[in-house]
């Protein structure tokens, strides 16, 4: 037990990027996306030990955090309301960071006007994943692929354009 | 901003990112799981607890009430969907908290919406329907009959008690009515946003 937590922190501490951007692209709230990268890796500790195929962790670990933050976003309306933010909150958040750079803060006002779908589909083309690995976390054929990153890369011009 | 240029903006959030000590991460995960576990076990305390006093007090009713058979009948069918009450939420708990999240984000939206489907339209979803008077009926009659320390069919008899059953009956019915009604409307509105999901992927 002890080893498979110690190799699952590893691996977590390697990939723990991924559920920061995925929180970061779903959720405003500093509050929302630490209760979020909680129940990533939660939901991630659970499905470890089936985990069949350890050459895929990456796809493994985009679609536990895309599939939990799917299912938190619906349920947002019953997250609990705190005045103090939890101690584990880093006090400077990456949100006002970023907005000191003129193109991230943009890109990201652009990515938040986005359908749901279509964020996880510009997160993955943006972190330069291949067709078949984005086929094989949405669960999607290849030539759905590219049609779907064209068309959100469509509107994701069209929201800068707004922005 | 052209295409490239999104991309490489984006590289810039990787330095922006505070990544988390092992320690941080062991500490999230170990909190987490108690969170979890202490929800779990909140739920199911209560579930035990309710069902356990309810047993309990069919039972000391149905051996203070040996010689009345029909109270008795009454009492032992309540007891017996009381027990299946108790394990079919349990069940039900434990299926709801297989979350199955690491499959493909398709097949994780077709696996809870088939999960709901089954809750909100299969072939027993609107057993509710006939089962919660039934059971209000036999609670109300097991609470009442006792306490008028008459035999039932002597408290059928009485028009005072037939209407105080009756109003009671009423009141719980429709009390138990809307509260599943919210239920079955939130996990409506549950369904109709994994469909609107899985249909933007296709």
């Amino acid at each position: 037990m002890n080893s498979m937590k110690e190799e699952f922190i590893g691996i977590l501490k390697n990939y723990q990027g991924i559920l920061h951007k995925v929180n970061l692209i779903y959720f405003r709230n500093p509050t929302d996306r630490e209760d979020n990268f909680q129940e990533i890796v939660y939901q991630l500790w659970k499905s470890f030990p089936s985990l069949q195929n350890k050459n895929s962790l990456g796809s493994w670990i985009y679609a536990v955090s895309i599939n939990t933050s799917l299912l938190r976003l619906r349920n947002e309306s019953r997250i609990e309301y705190r005045e103090d933010p939890p101690d584990s909150i880093d006090k400077t958040d990456i949100l006002e960071e970023l907005s000191k750079n003129e193109h991230c803060s943009l890109l990201l006002k652009a990515i938040y006007k986005l359908n749901e779908m279509d964020k996880s589909i510009m997160l993955l083309y943006l972190e330069e994943k291949s067709y078949a690995e984005i086929a094989e976390i949405l669960g999607i054929t290849l030539s759905n692929v590219g049609v779907r990153i064209s068309r959100a890369k469509e509107i994701l011009i069209q929201n800068l354009k707004n922005c | 901003m052209e295409t490239t240029e999104f991309q490489n903006a984006w590289k810039n959030i990787d330095s922006e990112i505070n990544l988390k000590s092992t320690d941080e991460l062991n500490f999230i995960l170990q909190t987490k799981i108690r969170k979890t576990m202490n929800k779990f076990l909140i739920i199911f305390g209560i579930d035990v607890i309710v069902c356990a006093g309810l047993l309990v007090f069919l039972t000391v009713t149905a051996i203070n009430r040996q010689a009345d058979v029909i109270y008795l009948v009454n009492n032992s069918l309540l007891g017996l969907i009381t027990l299946s009450a108790l394990f079919i939420s349990l069940f039900s708990l434990k299926k709801l908290q297989n979350n199955k999240s690491d499959l493909s984000v398709k097949d994780w939206l077709e696996f809870r919406i088939r999960l709901l489907s089954g809750w909100l339209s299969g072939k027993y979803s609107k057993l509710y329907i006939i089962l919660v008077p039934i059971l209000i009926i036999m609670i109300n009659l097991s609470i009442h009959v006792y306490y008028e320390y008459k035999p039932l069919p002597e408290v059928m008899t009485n028009m005072e008690s037939v209407f105080g059953q009756i109003v009671g009956f009423i009141v719980a019915l429709a009390v138990s009515l809307y509260a599943l009604k919210k239920i079955r409307k939130y996990q409506l509105k549950n369904l109709e946003y994994l469909k609107s999901l899985l249909s933007a992927l296709q």
